[in-house]
């Protein structure tokens, strides 16, 4: 059910950045940053009592205007600053509702976003560490399984099993271009992991799959999950995450986009006519 | 239950959610509300350290400055309450009658007299004594309006609002690169700016002349004489579906209607758009869709819609212009539907400008009318605020008007209030239009055989008056309950009352007499003198009691010299004038003409009409005199409901003055005002002050400490 919910949200991002795929991850940013703006606003319009808001908010600017009037009054200047708490405290708890309304969405939004913003995908000649991470009660050292990768990577070391981690990693090398499978073979069975390489500007990068689980499966929707039956718990390729490039300084791509989508909802409050 | 154990539950998940190992970011709608308080209490908090911080260097700049504010204080705080136009006649009546029991107490623990008013005895000339403590030749101010001698018009006599004088062209559009030139006429020194410069703070609400607003160490909001959005002392506006109903109305607009449907597609008429190159007026579309059966309408303008019943005043409504260019200018007016059936009549108010983010400075600091605004709600910032022209033009009925002025009153007391309340130490100053305007248009009903009242059935009676000093009493009362020992409360008027009931047309009696004369072949003038041969013509009346001589070198087309000349006409025209009679009644109509040789002497003299006339009780210069309309007919009725005056014989129409104080001088002018203020405070009264103190600042102090004790 999970599964079936994180493919069709996740198709709608894979749509709504098709145009930009080629581009700067910039562009894409921007456009979805705009767009969660303007979502939140309505948001906000609807879930709010924007008339009480306005209100509060109102009073809140009274008082810092009797500040700025009665300046050489120590007794009306610590008044109006009792008053802009007590106000403000109230504006918070107005805002409360639709922040936790926003919650969902937004969780949901960011989730898909982190895989396209947040990893680069591995250039051919790269190396990066496969890790097979087992269920608590398996141990690594004496589990048998196996992994084999398709033609576009290279599987270069033996498996280095580690008790304290409860895992088994591999140095893993990208040598062409292209979506790359490594199957695990367990007791017969198999569990694909797929590794990206050399993929365009704006690629959407799973780098864990992990086992059935609502959390988990809430957190990393990208690729079908691993059965529960087995004794893995996830497979995870180590991207080198990805930065946005600002004149030479890397940002985060959640800082921007928080940035963003403030000024973007900041900026069509008073075209919507919304009170925040 | 169920549903709110379900409730918590979401809650508890959702709350969870946000620990959810998500580099949690919980989205634009969080950011609002934490980026919005953060900056409040940032801003709270830096104002809060800046203020304490810098308060002992302020204290230090003020005793470096020479200001010892308060040290040499007989009081905390001065409360000055003008009730422009109380008449000291009724008062003494209802004082009698035991109906103004707070003013009797007044009178009884401290001082009732009467209050000497100046020449002439008009609100923004008196108003203007009373802060400056000069006389009229000192500050500059004679009537409401001054002449042009250029073209005879008539000017606002208290300030010039120009435009911008750099302009950029572009396009359809001439963009101001300055502000416009607002420059106040009123000259001398107000006494809360010598408090000011002494450190003693002021809060001064709506008093006349006070537009544009002065610098001064204080809050001031300006009040007669601040204009409407369209730059004129209260345009009204009035609706009508009534083809019969479309007329000139003074002081108002027509804008005729037609119903289609049940809806009514008009507009409102804004300022002139001064941004264009070709100027045009600035117009709102204004949606009106009635239902008959509720008696109520659904108003749309400047995006929002508005439920109105018959016969109620709606809220002020904000009102926003766009000239172009991304520019606003705001506007607040109330909706009044008159009538709905058979034709439909609508009553809006004069465009105020909007006190939040006003168009023009209408108070001091700036942001003064802006804080009053989100404390108290939009209010009138028209400086006549009671729309006495609507009335007077039938655009709005008796009990409207009334309904309409209190609910003004109540923003000026609300007002008074705050700043009583916020100023511990200083001086707060309110006036009240209130009983001017009420006064003016209901004097009428103290006397059964006005003219006003034999055209029409009286649809009010004395009451109004008397209500009105009632609630005056009750403000009063409500304020000494906030005042203490070292308080001083000042209770006062301008200038009296009475009934206006015979209009002398000036104008006419000179052209009768040949001092004024018209152009060839013409035998009426209109407004505006504007038939009058200015070749021919010696003399001319304009404003309330002006009378001018048509001097050669001073007026465009001046036909006496200067000098003796001037002099002998002046002379002439005082022996016939004074005590000329009404043919009809046998009255005397003209009780002095006040010569302004004979005035106080000022810098400003030169401004002054050449003579004002002092009309006897009963008359005053008639409604066409005023506007320079010149006939045949001297002596007229006055039907309309403005029924009392006071611009007449200033020995006549003194003011009021109730203290909680005894004061030691028995003829109070309103020049002494201004001097007493000082002195409570401390201060020595200015040489160029025409009035003296009130108060024996030895006995005065003598006083409080046995009262202290």
């Amino acid at each position: 059910m999970m599964w079936v919910f994180n493919s069709i949200f996740g198709k709608i991002f894979d749509i709504i950045f098709l145009p930009f795929r080629s581009m700067s991850p910039w562009v894409a940013l921007i456009i979805v940053s705009f767009m969660t703006g303007l979502l939140m606003l309505f948001i906000f319009r609807f879930t709010s009592n924007q008339k009480e808001i306005k209100k509060v908010k109102n009073k809140i600017k009274t008082y810092l205007l009797e500040l700025r009037l009665y300046k050489d009054s120590l007794s009306i200047s610590l008044k109006a600053q009792w008053n802009i708490l007590r106000c403000n405290l109230k504006y918070i708890s107005y805002s409360a509702k639709p922040m936790l309304v926003m919650i969902i969405p937004i969780i949901l939004i960011l989730i898909q976003l982190n895989f396209w913003f947040g990893y680069e995908s591995l250039a051919p000649g790269q190396k990066a560490i496969f890790k097979v991470k087992l269920k608590d009660n398996y141990n690594p050292l004496e589990i048998d399984l196996n992994v084999e990768s398709s033609s576009g990577l290279t599987i270069e070391t033996l498996p280095l099993r580690m008790e304290e981690e409860n895992e088994i990693n591999w140095r893993i090398s990208a040598k062409e271009k292209g979506i790359h499978n490594i199957n695990v073979i367990l007791k017969g069975e198999r569990v694909t992991k797929t590794v990206a390489v050399a993929q365009k500007p704006l690629s959407k990068i799973s780098p864990i799959k992990i086992r059935r689980n609502f959390i988990d499966e809430l957190l990393y929707p990208v690729e079908a999950p691993i059965k529960s039956d087995m004794p893995i718990k996830s497979l995870e390729i180590t991207y080198p995450t990805r930065s946005m490039n600002l004149f030479g300084w890397h940002i985060h791509w959640l800082i921007v986009y928080f940035a963003l989508s403030i000024i973007f909802g900041f900026g069509f409050k008073g075209i919507l006519k919304i009170e925040v | 239950m169920k549903g709110k154990k379900k409730k918590t539950r979401i809650f508890i998940l959702l709350f969870f959610a946000l620990f959810l190992p998500l580099k949690a970011y919980i989205g634009p709608g969080a950011g609002f509300a934490f980026l919005s308080s953060f900056l409040v209490l940032f801003l709270t908090f830096f104002l809060a350290v800046f203020s304490f911080l810098s308060w002992p260097f302020r204290f230090l700049l003020r005793i470096i400055k020479g200001q010892k504010a308060y040290k040499k204080s007989l009081i905390n705080k001065l409360v000055i309450v003008g009730l422009d136009g109380m008449e000291p006649t009724l008062v003494e009546k209802f004082m009698a009658e035991g109906k103004l029991p707070n003013f009797s107490r007044l009178k009884k623990e401290g001082t009732y007299t009467r209050l000497e008013t100046t020449i002439p005895a008009i609100s923004p000339v008196a108003w203007s004594s009373f802060m400056t403590g000069c006389n009229p030749c000192k500050h500059n101010i004679f009537d409401f309006l001054s002449r042009d001698p250029k073209n005879y018009l008539p000017d606002l006599s208290s300030a010039r609002i120009g435009n911008p004088k750099r302009f950029l062209p572009l396009g359809k559009y001439n963009i101001p690169l300055s502000k416009p030139v607002i420059k106040g006429m009123r000259k001398s020194i107000p006494f809360w700016k010598i408090l000011g410069d002494e450190g003693i703070f002021s809060t001064i609400l709506r008093i006349p002349i006070t537009f544009p607003p002065e610098k001064f160490r204080g809050h001031l909001l300006s009040g007669m004489c601040a204009p409407d959005l369209k730059g004129s002392q209260g345009t009204f506006f009035f609706y009508t579906s009534d083809k019969e109903k479309i007329k000139k109305r003074e002081g108002g607009i027509n804008i005729p209607v037609t119903i289609n449907e049940n809806k009514i597609e008009t507009y409102i008429s804004g300022p002139e758009n001064t941004l264009l190159k070709t100027k045009e007026e600035l117009r709102l579309p204004l949606t009106i869709i009635l239902d008959k059966e509720k008696e109520e309408v659904l108003i749309e303008v400047s995006g929002q819609k508005i439920n109105l019943k018959k016969q109620t005043f709606s809220a002020w409504t904000k009102l926003t212009f766009r000239p172009g260019l991304g520019m606003k200018i705001r506007a607040i007016c109330r909706f009044y539907i008159s009538q709905m059936h058979p034709n439909f009549e609508m009553y809006l108010t004069p465009l105020n400008i909007d006190p939040e983010k006003p168009a023009l400075p209408i108070s001091y600091p700036f942001i003064y009318s802006v804080y009053l605004a989100k404390l108290l709600g939009s209010f009138i910032t028209l400086g006549e605020a009671n729309d006495t022209w609507a009335l007077n033009e039938g655009a709005l009925s008796e009990k409207a008007f009334l309904e309409l002025s209190y609910s003004n009153h109540k923003e000026w007391e609300d007002m008074l209030f705050n700043a009583m309340s916020k100023t511990k130490k200083g001086v707060v100053t309110s006036w009240f239009e209130t009983t001017d305007s009420i006064q003016h248009m209901f004097f009428r009903y103290l006397d059964k055989n006005h003219p006003a009242l034999k055209n029409e059935q009286a649809r009010m009676s004395s009451d109004v008056i008397k209500d009105l000093y009632i609630k005056m009493d009750e403000l009063v009362g409500r304020v000494m309950e906030k005042l203490d020992k070292r308080n001083f409360l000042i209770v006062m008027s301008d200038h009296g009352f009475k009934l206006f009931s015979r209009g002398f047309n000036l104008n006419s009696w000179l052209y009768l007499n040949g001092y004024l004369n018209l152009k060839d072949g013409k035998e009426e003038s209109d407004e505006w003198f504007k038939d009058v041969d200015w070749e021919r013509t010696k003399a001319f009346g304009l404003g309330l009691g002006g009378i001018y001589i048509n001097q050669k070198g001073r007026e465009a087309k001046g036909t006496v010299n200067p000098g003796e000349k001037t002099k002998s006409l002046k002379n002439e025209l005082i022996n016939k004038l004074n005590g000329i009679k009404d043919d009809k009644s046998g009255k005397t109509a003209i009780n002095k003409i006040f010569n302004r040789d004979e005035l106080p002497h000022g810098p400003y003299k030169e401004n002054c009409p050449d003579l004002v006339v002092g009309y006897n009780e009963g008359y005053r210069v008639s409604w066409d005199s005023v506007i320079g309309k010149v006939n045949s007919v001297v002596f007229e009725d006055n039907t309309k409901a403005w029924s009392g005056d006071h611009c007449i014989d200033p020995r006549i129409v003194p003011g009021i003055l109730l203290c909680n104080h005894k004061i030691s001088t028995e003829n109070p002018a309103i020049i002494d005002i201004a001097p007493t203020a000082l002195e409570l405070f401390g201060l020595k009264v200015p040489s160029h002050m025409d009035g003296r103190s009130l108060i024996d600042e030895r006995t005065f102090s003598l006083n409080q400490k046995g009262k202290k004790k």
